[in-house]
């Protein structure tokens, strides 16, 4: 690895974003992938879990928040996501769909079940995920970001509220059902289809 | 739902979203277990739930989070490590306060059936008061017995809290003196990097054991929103964080044994201001800085 030395060239600022834009050019040539952090965190480097955090925790962070509406909770369920990843690495099965996915699909699990006030529904280990988008860089996650909710704007107005339902409340498809006066087999597909079109405009 | 018969495309899609009813969730888990072919498509609509996460707008986090959790996972390697007579504190853990403070908050649910049940009593004939009286004795006694029961779980709690804090504290006055007194440490001089003579800091570092001591000296003071963020310079590789810190009032600061990890060689150590929340990476420019080499054996 190729030395970068402590003399730094770079303007320090009171803005943050020349700031960061500064530490980017730096922690580039360094930039790990997923995997290798996860190689580091098997051996509980705690720079490496540092590395996953400040990729990957603004985006948990919202996740929790969007569902929960409370800053301190949201950071709780934060907490636990990577807690959890920090404990057993080996949760993530490489090879079971990207990492982002994963924490977000958890995080978003754990802050449902805390609206709901039940146990955690499902393990680390049951998260199996088909996508592989690779959401390392913030380059692609930013466009992945905004191709995302340009698609769910997209969608059936129907859809979206069925889908809303269901991922930000954690509500079952009768509850949906009850909620929009629809009846529950329009509810589920619904749902199937607003999933299969996120997933066909993504491809 | 049986092993021969699929799950439908709609209930997979309930299922990524965890919103099917229990007993169908039940089954269906049951039927998936067996199942590649609904395993495969149920992995194929957990991705699009994955991918809804992203379109979340994206929010800071609140002030000091990172260095929480950062914090969480230092103390946590730390007791993990192998040493006599150390438990695995952290895999007990209490709750954070707010998920407490939430369970405190159900305990007067959990006592309505009790409430209920004696309400009930007043509609029954004399004759078969008795009986009731006394279950709904029994019930109050079962509820006065659960209140002396959380307090007294408080109370462990809070003992065992304060050992396993004491224990760590002795853990770590151990370790200062050992590197203090060590004859193998290396004890590095750091200085002003310009002409001014006044601000100054020393390290002490064992890179065997990644332990680091450092205190410093006449440091200027520093806005609010900034802080002073310790590095160590390894021989290979880019600058490793050691740790944030603010002056006092005279100006003294000091950091001990931060994490870092054990085994890395250091070449030098420096100081660099930077946001409160710290940095994984150093901004110039360098408010002190020293080369271990220049100083080992001193």
């Amino acid at each position: 690895m190729d030395s970068v030395g402590f003399v730094l060239t770079g303007k320090n600022t009171d803005f943050p974003n020349p700031i960061m834009a500064f530490e980017r050019t730096i922690h580039n040539d360094h930039e790990l992938s997923d995997d290798q952090l996860l190689d580091r965190l098997r051996q509980s480097d705690q720079q490496a879990m540092a590395q996953v955090f400040d990729r990957y925790g603004g985006m948990v962070y919202s996740v929790a928040l969007r569902v929960l509406k409370d800053p301190g909770q949201a950071e709780d369920v934060m907490q636990e996501v990577f807690f959890q990843l920090w404990k057993k690495p080996d949760g993530f099965v490489e090879g079971r769909g990207s990492l982002a996915g994963w924490l977000l699909v958890l995080a978003r699990n754990r802050a449902i079940d805390q609206v709901r006030r039940r146990k955690p529904t499902d393990s680390p280990e049951d998260v199996v995920l088909a996508s592989k988008t690779n959401l390392a860089s913030e380059t692609e996650r930013n466009l992945m970001m905004q191709k995302v909710r340009g698609i769910l704007k997209d969608l059936p107005l129907e859809q979206q509220k069925s889908l809303e339902l269901a991922y930000f409340e954690g509500l079952s498809h009768s509850e949906i059902a009850e909620r929009t006066g629809d009846p529950l087999g329009t509810v589920k597909t619904r749902i199937r289809l607003a999933l299969i079109g996120l997933r066909k405009a993504l491809a | 739902m049986n092993a021969q018969e699929h799950i439908s495309p709609e209930d997979l899609a309930l299922h990524a979203l965890g919103s099917l009813p229990e007993a169908e969730s039940a089954a269906a888990s049951a039927h998936l277990a067996q199942c590649a072919e609904c395993r495969e498509q149920l992995a194929e609509f957990s991705g699009d739930v994955a991918m809804i996460g992203l379109s979340m707008p994206q929010h800071p986090l609140p002030a000091g989070a990172r260095q929480r959790f950062l914090d969480r996972v230092a103390a946590d390697a730390y007791s993990s490590r192998p040493a006599p007579e150390e438990k695995k504190p952290q895999e007990e853990k209490p709750l954070p306060e707010r998920q407490a403070s939430q369970e405190e908050k159900t305990l007067p649910e959990v006592k309505k059936p009790a409430e209920e049940k004696k309400a009930k009593v007043v509609k029954f004939p004399l004759g078969a008061i008795v009986p009731w009286a006394i279950a709904a004795g029994l019930a109050f006694f079962a509820y006065t017995l659960n209140g002396k029961i959380a307090t007294l779980n408080d109370q462990v709690r809070d003992e065992s809290g304060k050992v396993t804090a004491l224990k760590a504290e002795t853990a770590q006055a151990e370790r200062v003196l050992d590197v203090l007194t060590s004859p193998s440490a290396q004890r590095v001089l750091l200085t002003a990097s310009k002409t001014a003579p006044q601000p100054s800091g020393r390290a002490i570092y064992i890179a065997e054991t990644g332990s680091l001591l450092f205190q410093a000296n006449n440091l200027k003071p520093i806005a609010d929103d900034k802080t002073y963020e310790l590095w160590v310079i390894p021989v290979n590789g880019s600058a490793i964080p050691a740790g944030l810190f603010r002056p006092d009032a005279t100006g003294s600061a000091s950091v001990l044994l931060p994490a870092i990890p054990a085994g890395v060689e250091a070449k030098a150590f420096g100081v660099t201001i930077e946001k409160a929340e710290g940095s994984d990476t150093p901004t110039a420019p360098i408010v002190l800085a020293g080369a271990a080499a220049a100083a080992a054996g001193e």
